[in-house]
Parts: C-alpha cells; structure tokens; sequence
C-alpha cells in the first residue's frame, strides 16, 4: 500500500511526468515480462570497444523459469547454458565448465512496480522513436542518470513482443560504450534440442560456485557501499578461482549492480595489481586491506567503484 | 569568425580576404570549430539529415589516402571586395575547393560524432546474415587518466559472480553473459 502511495505521490509530482513517464516506464515492465513468456530463437552481436562477437541465441520460457542457450560464433566455440537458475558455461580452450547460480528473474525485485517508481528517483526514463531492426518494430526507451555514478542506456523493445532486441549502455558523452544488438529475431515455439549443450565436456574441469548466504560484519569486515540510489542485493561466501572462501557483497540501484568480492591473499602471494581497470561498461577497482584482496566489480562509471572500494574496513573480531 | 566562414562557404568572400582567412583558421581554436561545425551541418543536409556510415568510411579513406589541405584548390585572381559583380564560376569553384578541404580538415580533426558511430553500428548490425560481423564502430570508453587499465583475463571469473545479480537479465534474459567468456585468442592479440 505504501508503494502504491508513494507512486500516485510521484506521479502527481509535474517534475516526474518530465522524468519518467508512465509511458516509459511501462515499457520498462513490458520487456521484464518480455524475459519470462517469449521463447524464441536469434542471432545478437555483441559490441564494445572493438570487440565484436555474434552469438546464437535460443530460449524456453515456461513457468518454471526457463531454460536459455548462448552459443559464441566467433573465436573458440563458447556456450552458456542457464537452466532455471543454474548457469553453466562450457569453455573448450581452457576444457572447462564453470557452474554459477544465477539470480531467478522471476523472483528479482529490480521491475517490481515501487522498483521501478525508484529507478525514476536516478534515471529519467522517457520514450525515443520506433526504429526496425531485425525485420521487427520497435519503441526506444531511454534511461538517462541523473549522477555520474551511473551509465545511461537506450533500449529498444519489438512493439510486437516486448522483447528487447537492442540494447545500448552508453557514457556523459552520449557514446554507446556496449552494445547488444539483435540482426536476427524469430520468437516461437523452440525444441529442448536446440538448447542442450553441444560439448559432451569428459574429463573437463569444473569449477563450481557453491555461493551460500553469509554475515561479513560478524567477519569484521564492513563495507560502506551505500551509493546513493544503491542497496544491499545479496551477501555470500562462494568459491572463486582458487579459494573457497570469497566473500561477495552485492548492491544495486535496479539497473546496475556492483559486487565487492573479499578473497585472503594466499600463501604464495602474486603481486596484487591495485587500482583502476575498464573496459566497455565494465569498471573494477582492486586494493588490498588487511592482507585480503578487495576487488570492486561495477556496471558503472569508475567513479563509483572506486568510492565503494574505499569504505571496505577490517576490525578483528573479538 | 562564425559569420566569416559561414561566407568563405557560400562563396562571398573575395580572394585575398578568404586566404587571410583560411590562414587564421589553421591557426585558431574558434575557427578550426565554426569550419567543423559548418560541414559537418552541410554534410548532414546532403546525407539526408544523417551522417551515413559510408559517409564516415569515405572520410577514413580520404584521411589514408590525401595530404592535409586547408588552402583552396582554385586560387580566386586577387582583389579587392567585389561586391555583386562577382566571377560566378570562381564562387562555384570556392564551395568545391571549400567541400573538398572540408573533407580533409574534417578527418584531420578526428570528428566521428556518436551518431555516426551509431549509424555504423546500425549499417553492420541491421544486416540479415549470420556471418560474423566485421569489427564494430563502437566507441571504446576513454579512460579518465591514463592509469586506468583494460580489464585483464582474471576479470572474467569475477564478472561471471557477478552477473547473475546483474538487473540488466530482467530486461535481456542471457544475453549480458557473454561478457564473462572473452576469447582467450583476443585477450592475448593472437589470430582468431
């Protein structure tokens, strides 16, 4: 009840209208529903910097959360496989299968309806024009940050399906700094065949996760992110690469997430590579606090990394 | 300065004025920006409104191909201002010479706006094919300063923890994924 107040407050505010409107924000909610009822198959391109890669693509949705199947067509034959909410990402050059947990978009809390009302708090949404790509219609939706915390994106949704089929993360400047775009769509009905994983992957290797819910203050350990607009998502302990003992702490404003991962320095210490690194939409900050490694994982501008990589603190516990 | 070369472009200026001028414009900030900005509105017009991504490959292949050239092609007789009694074929020959040095000075200046970037992006991504597409005109992001490094190989287990928190799968389903397999072959430059 409170969210739908604070909601009718926003919208009688004459500064929201200009901000976000209803219009846009709707169709925000309508590529959400987008992800859990269309199954389809397609071909992307994915761009940054100049990098470039086509992928296969190909969906089940159903309503136990679907099943989707990544195949790269470029370079080495990489595939991801996410089943309900288990990712799996089979790598041949390395002969490796990598096993995560992936949040379950039925359940993510990001497009709920007072989500998306907060999203309009740190973003002004409004609609762009319609535009074709890939032989379908579609709207454009623009999300511009109000902070330089935050990367702007523009989105375009098939009028038909609500799919989106190009998306664009893009700077202060107005460059598209990544791309996902769409040159081949056809949504209907798809066979389990066409997402079974085509490596048969004996004798690989597999590195799996085994994230579990963790409390990093009980630890010692405390971490400041609170960037405006960003909230706690999650907090475990998981395995990564060669420690099973990684924390992770998630934030996120409904758009963009940050995790701020705490692995020990081991016994043979490779020199540690502080400091900034950036590529595409992508921005890591690392430092070292109390003999741990802090490595600051965002889908931001490096700014924001940064800041919250700064408030990491080590007390030892009594 | 804005008005002037605004004039040397639609051919009313007469010879001596327009050379002191061009001169002035290799030298100052403000002229270098009203000639840029000037064609880079009359290209839009010819383009129909758009600055076409064969129009930027056409400006690449100039760059390759032809020496900087700020001066005119057609040199006007000298003189004093002509008023209206004016050469007609030499105000012709200025907007040529003056679209042709554009060209020049337009690639010298390193101008690919964001929308040419996204309308070559559009060109490679609207084709039907399923081919591998050829490399993108995505702007790289520019670091703040110099120390800021390209992510390295090691980034990729760390963003594939991170992705599936990531809201952007409520709006793109998987696709964000393939951020977190980068091509062995391209992080260390081999063939692929």
């Amino acid at each position: 009840m409170r969210g739908f107040a604070a909601a009718c407050l926003l919208s009688l505010t004459g500064a929201c209208w200009a901000d976000a409107s209803p219009e846009a924000l709707d169709w925000l909610r309508r590529i959400h529903a987008a992800t859990q009822k269309v199954s389809y198959t397609g071909v992307f391109v994915y761009q940054q910097g100049e990098r470039s890669e086509a992928s296969r693509i190909a969906r089940i949705a159903d309503s136990r959360g679907g099943i989707e199947k990544i195949q790269l067509m470029d370079g080495s034959p990489r595939e991801i496989i996410r089943e309900r909410d288990l990712v799996k990402c089979y790598l041949p050059e390395q002969r490796m299968v990598k096993i995560e947990k992936s949040g379950d978009a039925r359940n993510f809390p990001a497009l709920l309806p007072e989500q998306v009302a907060k999203l309009a708090l740190y973003y002004d949404v409004t609609l762009g024009s319609t535009k074709r790509i890939a032989g379908h219609e579609c709207q454009q939706v623009i999300l511009s940050p109000k902070d330089e915390l935050r990367y702007g994106y523009r989105l375009w949704a098939d009028t038909q399906s609500g799919m989106l089929l190009k998306a664009q993360t893009v700077d202060r400047k107005g460059s598209a700094i990544e791309q996902f775009t769409f040159t081949q769509f056809s949504p209907g009905n798809v066979t389990r065949d066409q997402v079974r994983p085509s490596h048969a992957a004996r004798n690989w290797r597999v590195a799996d996760a085994s994230a579990r819910n963790t409390n990093l203050s009980e630890a010692g350990w405390t971490v400041d992110g609170a960037l405006p607009g960003f909230s706690k998502l999650a907090e475990v302990t998981r395995r990564l690469r060669d420690s099973n003992a990684v924390s992770q702490i998630v934030y996120s404003d409904g758009l963009a997430a940050v995790s701020v991962f705490i692995e020990p320095l081991g016994a043979r210490r490779e020199a540690l590579q502080a400091g900034l690194s950036s590529t595409g939409a992508i921005s890591i900050y690392t430092r070292e606090v109390a003999n741990h490694r802090v490595t600051v994982v965002g889908e931001t501008p490096v700014i924001s990394v940064e800041r919250i990589g700064e408030t990491v603190r080590f007390r030892q516990p009594r | 300065m804005k008005a002037k070369v605004s004039a040397l472009m639609d051919g009313e200026m007469d010879g001596r004025e327009a050379a002191d001028l061009i001169a002035r414009l290799s030298k100052e900030e403000e002229g270098l920006e009203a000639w840029r900005t000037y064609h880079l509105i009359r290209a839009a017009l010819h383009d129909d409104g758009r600055l076409s991504g064969s129009l930027t490959g056409r400006i690449s292949a100039r760059l390759e191909s032809e020496p900087i050239v700020i001066a005119p092609v057609i040199a006007m007789p000298g003189g004093m201002s002509a008023g209206p009694a004016r050469n007609r074929h030499s105000t012709i020959a200025w907007s040529v010479a003056a679209s042709a040095a554009a060209v020049s000075l337009v690639a010298w200046l390193g101008v690919i706006t964001p929308r040419a970037n996204e309308v070559a992006t559009e060109a490679l991504a609207s084709s039907k094919s399923d081919r591998p597409v050829p490399e993108a005109q995505v702007a790289a992001a520019s670091p703040a300063s110099p120390s800021i490094r390209p992510l390295s190989e090691e980034a990729d287990d760390y963003l594939l923890a991170h992705q599936g928190y990531s809201p952007r799968s409520s709006l793109q389903g998987m696709a964000p994924y393939v951020r977190t397999v980068a091509d062995q072959a391209v992080r260390t430059g081999g063939a692929r």
